[in-house]
């Protein structure tokens, strides 16, 4: 039927998804993820919330023990799998096939950093607020929340020019990936919400790409 | 900008038209009102409130993320599944604001929210509402019961309007587009006839037999056709306009129907079979062939059910939009009119003992786990 093949939400084909969105953003997508790596601390365990292909997982092990990330799409984790067979990394990085409404199943206060990429801005405003709770009680006292998405630009010019882009792109951008992505308009306050302290914001790509990095406190429990 | 999406949601339904996931109140709802699941397909939940405000009922709405797309389809395509409904019922939190734990599902959804998932991942029970939102009120006032017209699918005069209005507008509009540029005198010729071929279609199709679109348009081709050869051979002068629209209507009355079925879910889908059929089983990203879905409808599967493994749950015989399933003396499943099965796998979903089964032709019943044991 027309409605399905209009409505069936596309998926990229994983297994060129990184390399493609790459390219379409002119290898943005790799500066982002290496300036997410940076910020991870060196020497901890990570959980990776969206972790797709596990392409920044796999960069993140150049200073985590290990890695664990979950992830929506089935197809995606296969070949997450993929790599990790590949790049007989199993003993440092795992998978598993999970949204965040999963997350309460994780234990408490296990991780040194949680991260995120191109995941938040995917989910809906409670979908946002139950993971970044989690993500704050799944974290050591003093661990580090890292996350890069799109956001609203902060001058209304900026945001006028973003709704245009968007409105032209939405589309197409609908039709080749199946998503449908909407800018977070505070992401910094909706960690602040959740408990963390921001440590830094940085902002891209015309004020509409945001990485916050952010700390669970060391003493006092979020009340 | 709610006017805004209701008009594209009724026009463009092919594609999605998102609105907000989560709870919302409709009325005034109190702890023990009823939770009512469904989409996030902006006009659906419009509808929904709008039927529920004017019976007067108070409820909780929990609006699960589908991409936008309205129950039935999102749930044939995967976006509407076990995952949307256990992601709001765990993220929304529903459970501080109501005493009970029952879900009324919607039944659409069956293709796709396994309800024995849903109990084992969020605790809490569920039951299917009726298929038609206008028999919310109904069902709600009764005790959350439902009579066997709740159960199944009808494709009325104005739900055929409806979907198809939905589904064919924008091919509508290409059309008219390329009249604009390439053919400005015959542009209100067009519109006129292309609204009458669509109305004709639709209001006429359960009359006109045959028993899938290509066939039911055999007939007014046919009387398209005569007239067209009559006004040659009558008036050999007969007007460009008078030829050009008869040609207009018979193309338009062709398109229209490749999909009759799809627009409905009371009907077989025909065109991506029929593209599968062909060798043509993708196209971009998307992929069709192989599914069980186009597999039934090509008839390499067929949809059985293994007396041995039944055990009489009647949850087919619920769930199924059309019928197919009935109990027989012994308490066992047994398809009674599979002809009219559109192959949306509710059932294939729902049944805990994987007793039925989309067989692939000559085989025995395997051992699978089933989504619903």
């Amino acid at each position: 039927m027309f409605s399905y093949m209009f409505m069936k939400i596309l998926e990229m084909r994983p297994r060129s998804y990184d390399r493609r969105i790459n390219k379409a953003v002119g290898g943005r997508v790799t500066a982002m993820k290496q300036a997410v790596v940076a910020e991870v601390p060196q020497g901890v365990r990570v959980l990776e919330i969206g972790c797709g292909t596990g392409e920044l997982a796999e960069m993140m092990l150049d200073r985590a023990t290990s890695v664990e990330g979950f992830d929506v799409s089935g197809t995606m984790i296969q070949v997450a799998r993929e790599r990790i067979e590949s790049g007989n990394l199993q003993d440092r990085m795992k998978v598993r096939r999970m949204g965040v409404e999963g997350m309460d199943r994780l234990e408490s206060g296990i991780f040194g950093s949680v991260v995120s990429t191109l995941v938040f801005s995917e989910l809906t405003d409670d979908e946002r607020r139950y993971a970044l709770n989690h993500a704050f009680r799944v974290l050591a006292p003093g661990g580090r929340l890292v996350i890069a998405d799109e956001v609203r630009p902060r001058t209304k010019g900026r945001g006028f020019a973003q709704a245009i882009v968007r409105g032209v792109m939405l589309m197409s951008v609908y039709l080749v990936s199946g998503v449908i992505t909407r800018p977070i308009a505070d992401l910094r306050g909706e960690v602040l919400a959740a408990g963390f302290e921001v440590e830094n914001e940085e902002r891209s790509h015309g004020d509409a790409v945001a990485m916050v990095v952010a700390r669970r406190p060391t003493e006092g429990a979020k009340t | 900008m709610s006017l805004i999406k209701t008009i594209w949601g009724l026009l463009f339904r092919l594609f999605p038209c998102p609105t907000r996931v989560g709870l919302r109140r409709v009325g005034d709802p109190k702890r023990d009102s009823p939770v009512l699941v469904t989409c996030n397909f902006d006009l659906t939940v419009k509808r929904l409130k709008r039927i529920l405000e004017r019976a007067g009922l108070d409820a909780w709405l929990l609006v699960a993320d589908s991409k936008g797309v309205n129950v039935w389809c999102a749930a044939g395509g995967d976006e509407f599944d076990t995952r949307s409904v256990v992601s709001v019922v765990k993220t929304s939190g529903v459970a501080d604001e109501v005493d009970h734990r029952t879900l009324i599902l919607p039944p659409l959804g069956g293709p796709g929210i396994c309800a024995a998932h849903v109990k084992e991942e969020t605790g809490w029970s569920t039951r299917w509402g009726p298929v038609r939102a206008g028999d919310l009120p109904r069902y709600l006032l009764e005790g959350n019961k439902r009579d066997e017209v709740m159960k199944r699918v009808t494709y009325n005069w104005r739900e055929r309007l409806d979907t198809a209005l939905g589904s064919i507008f924008p091919f509508y509009l290409l059309g008219a587009l390329g009249f604009l540029i390439f053919g400005r005198s015959l542009f209100v010729d067009y519109l006129i006839v292309g609204a009458a071929m669509f109305l004709f279609l639709f209001l006429a199709c359960p009359w006109l037999p045959g028993d899938r679109g290509l066939t039911k348009i055999l007939i007014p081709e046919a009387v398209l056709m005569g007239l067209l050869i009559a006004g040659e051979l009558l008036s050999g002068q007969a007007g460009f306009g008078f030829r050009a629209d008869l040609i207009i209507a018979m193309v338009l009355l062709a398109l229209f129907s490749v999909e009759l079925g799809g627009t409905a879910s009371t009907m077989r889908s025909e065109f991506d079979p029929f593209l599968a059929r062909l060798g043509i089983g993708a196209a971009g990203n998307l992929a069709w062939a192989g599914t069980v879905r186009t597999e039934l409808l090509n008839g390499y599967r067929d949809l059985t059910c293994f007396p041995e493994l039944c055990n009489g749950c009647r949850r087919c015989y619920e769930i199924c939009p059309i019928g197919v399933w009935e109990m027989d003396g012994e308490k066992r499943a047994v398809s009674t009119h599979l002809e009219s099965c559109t192959a949306c796998r509710a059932c294939l979903v729902q049944c805990p003992t994987n007793a039925i089964q989309a067989v692939a032709r000559e085989t025995q019943p395997t051992a699978i786990p089933s989504p619903g044991a």
